[in-house]
C-alpha cells in the first residue's frame, strides 16, 4: 500500500491531485462538446494562443502567475475571433483554427524575444510541458474558482448545448439560441485551456480535452452517459496519472496524458 | 434544357389556387425576396396554403427551394417580404415541422431514438424523458409505424427507419404545418414505397397543411392536393393534374436540371 499512502503523505501531491483532478473533469466535460462538433484541432489552436496570452503577460512585467489573467482575456478574444470566422461561413473551422494558431503562437515568441534582457529567464519548458507538481495552494483557489464557475455554466446550459451540438438548425426552430452558445462553448474552452495549460502545458492540454471525450464516446449509448463517463476518464486518468509520475519520477503532464491514452486504446479493443 | 425559350410563359400556366373565401389560411408567404449578393435567388414569392392541404413544392436546381425552406423555418432573413403561419410571424418548432434532407448530426453522436424525439417537444436534449413525454413520444412513434424503434441508437438506423423517426420528431409538436424536404433522399426502393404510403396518409388529414420538396413524380402524384412550380419566383401553381400532365414535368422529374433564366432582372 505504500505506493498509495507515500505520494499521498506529500502536500506537493495531494495538491496536484486535487487540481489534477478538477482540470481533468472539466476538460472532458467540454471535451464532449468539442469533439462532438468536430472541432478537436481547436482545443489545440487555443492552447497555443494561451501560449500568446501568457507572454503578452510576461512582456508586460508580471509573474508567470499572473500571466494566466492576462493569457485569459487574450485566449477569449482568440476564442470568439474563431467562432466570428467560423460563423461567417467564410473558412472551415480547420482553417481558421490554424491561422489564429500560428499567429497567436508567432505573437507569442515576438512578446518573449521583446523582454528586455535584464528581466529574470523565463522557463518556456513549464509553460510547454506544464508544472502541476509545482501548484501552491494559491493556485489551486484560482483554478478551483474557475473551474466551479465553468462548471456551474456548463451545468446550466448542457441540455441546449447538446441539442445545438446534435443539429444546429433543428435546436434553433426549437428556440435554442445556437449563435450565443457557439460563442459561449468557445470562451469556455479558452478559460478551460487557460486553467489547464498550468497542468499538463501547452502541448498536451489538447489531449486532455480530446481523449476522455473520445474513450467514453466510444463506449456509451447517450450523451448523457458520454459526458459523465468523460468526466470520470479525466478524473481517474489525471490522478494514476499522477501516481505514475510520482513512481516513476518523470514528467507528470506525459504520465496522465498516456494514462488517458491507454484508456482510450482499451476502449477501442473493448468496443471491438 | 436550361434556355428560357424551352420553358412555357408565365401566362400558359395553370393557376388553380386554393379559394381564399372557402378555405381557412394555415400558412402565407407574401412577396418573399431573396439575393446573394448580385444573385437574385428569389423574386416576389407569394402563395398560401388551407389548412389540410399537402402542397409539393417542385423545380429545378438552383430554383431557390431551399432557400425558400430557410426563410419559412426562420434560419434566413428575406430581404422583403413575410411568412406567416396562423396570421403570426413567429416561427418555432409548435407552429412548423421539418424533417430535413440531409441529416447534420455528427456520426458518432450518441443519441437513441426516443431523445431526438423527445428533444423537439422540450426545445432541449432531454437527460431523462418525463411520463408525459414518454406517452406522447410513443403514440407518435407508433403512428409512423416506428414503435420497434424506441431505444435504437439513431446512427443504427436505416435511411428509411431515419425518415421515419424524423417524421416522428416533427409530428411530436402537433404542429400546424409539416415541412418535408426531399423525404424519400437516401430511403431505398422499398423503404421509399413505405414512406409514400405514410406521407399519403398524412396528406389526408383535414388539418395538418404541409409543404413537400421532392423529385419523385410518385410522391407528388400520391401525396399533392395542390404543386407550386418554382423557378426563383412562382412559375406555376395549381392541381397536381393540370401540373404533372404540363410541360413542367421533366423539370419535375428530373433534378439535374438546372434553373432557367430570365430577362426581366432575375438572373
Amino acid at each position: 500500500m505504500d505506493w498509495l499512502t507515500e505520494p499521498l503523505s506529500q502536500a506537493f501531491m495531494v495538491r496536484a491531485m486535487v487540481c489534477g483532478a478538477m482540470v481533468g473533469g472539466l476538460c472532458a466535460a467540454i471535451g464532449v462538446f468539442v469533439v462532438q462538433r468536430g472541432m478537436s484541432f481547436i482545443g489545440d489552436g487555443l492552447a497555443h494562443a494561451a501560449f500568446g496570452g501568457i507572454a503578452l503577460g510576461l512582456l508586460l512585467d508580471v509573474s508567470t502567475n499572473a500571466a494566466t489573467w492576462v493569457a485569459l482575456p487574450f485566449t477569449v478574444v482568440v476564442s470568439l475571433g474563431i467562432g466570428w470566422v467560423l460563423r461567417s461561413g467564410r473558412l472551415g473551422g480547420d482553417v481558421a483554427t490554424g491561422v489564429f494558431f500560428s499567429v497567436s503562437f508567432a505573437l507569442g515568441v515576438l512578446f518573449i524575444g521583446l523582454r528586455p534582457p535584464d528581466r529574470p529567464m523565463v522557463n518556456i519548458e513549464s509553460i510547454l510541458f506544464g508544472s502541476i507538481l509545482a501548484i501552491g495552494e494559491e493556485d489551486l483557489i484560482v483554478v478551483g474558482i474557475v473551474a466551479g464557475a465553468t462548471a456551474l455554466v456548463l451545468i446550466g446550459t448542457w441540455t441546449r448545448l447538446a441539442y445545438a451540438t446534435f443539429d444546429p438548425a433543428l435546436a434553433k426552430l426549437s428556440g435554442v439560441p445556437v449563435a450565443a452558445l457557439d460563442y459561449m462553448l468557445l470562451a469556455l474552452t479558452a478559460v478551460v485551456i487557460v486553467v489547464s495549460v498550468k497542468t499538463v502545458g501547452i502541448v498536451l492540454v489538447s489531449s486532455f480535452i480530446v481523449i476522455p471525450a473520445a474513450t467514453a464516446g466510444l463506449l456509451a449509448r447517450s450523451l448523457t452517459r458520454m459526458t459523465l463517463g468523460a468526466v470520470v476518464m479525466g478524473v481517474v486518468g489525471s490522478t494514476l496519472g499522477l501516481f505514475a509520475s510520482y513512481h516513476l519520477n518523470v514528467a507528470s503532464g506525459a504520465t496522465i496524458i498516456l494514462t488517458l491514452g491507454a484508456g482510450f486504446i482499451i476502449a477501442l479493443v473493448a468496443k471491438r | 434544357m436550361g434556355g428560357s425559350a424551352e420553358w412555357p410563359t408565365v401566362s400558359q400556366t395553370p393557376q388553380t389556387q386554393p379559394n381564399r373565401e372557402k378555405e381557412k389560411c394555415v400558412f402565407e408567404a407574401r412577396n418573399i425576396s431573396k439575393a446573394f449578393g448580385e444573385l437574385q435567388v428569389l423574386k416576389d414569392v407569394s402563395f398560401w396554403i388551407p389548412e389540410g392541404e399537402f402542397l409539393c413544392l417542385v423545380g429545378p436546381n438552383g430554383a431557390g427551394k431551399s432557400t425558400l425552406l430557410k426563410i419559412i423555418l426562420g434560419l434566413l432573413e428575406p430581404d422583403t417580404g413575410h411568412v406567416r403561419v396562423h396570421g403570426k410571424e413567429e416561427i418555432n418548432s409548435h407552429t412548423v415541422g421539418y424533417v430535413p434532407q440531409r441529416k447534420h448530426f455528427h456520426a458518432s453522436f450518441p443519441a437513441r431514438v426516443e431523445e431526438l424525439v423527445a428533444a423537439n417537444l422540450r426545445g432541449t436534449w432531454p437527460v431523462r424523458i418525463r411520463a408525459a413525454e414518454k406517452e406522447k413520444v410513443e403514440k407518435v412513434l407508433e403512428r409512423v409505424g416506428a414503435s420497434d424503434l424506441w431505444g435504437k441508437a439513431i446512427t443504427d438506423l436505416s435511411g428509411g427507419e431515419m425518415q421515419r423517426v424524423f417524421l416522428a420528431r416533427a409530428l411530436v409538436t402537433e404542429p400546424n404545418i409539416l415541412i418535408l424536404d426531399e423525404p424519400e433522399a437516401g430511403v431505398d426502393v422499398m423503404g421509399r414505397r413505405e414512406l409514400i404510403d405514410m406521407l399519403y396518409e398524412i396528406s389526408c388529414s383535414d388539418v395538418l397543411a404541409a409543404i413537400l420538396v421532392s423529385h419523385h413524380p410518385e410522391t407528388i402524384a400520391r401525396t399533392a392536393e395542390r404543386v407550386l412550380y418554382l423557378d426563383r419566383r412562382v412559375i406555376a401553381w395549381g392541381l397536381p393534374d393540370e401540373l404533372l400532365g404540363h410541360a413542367y414535368l421533366p423539370a419535375i422529374a428530373d433534378p439535374r436540371l438546372k434553373s432557367t433564366r430570365y430577362d426581366d432582372g432575375v438572373p
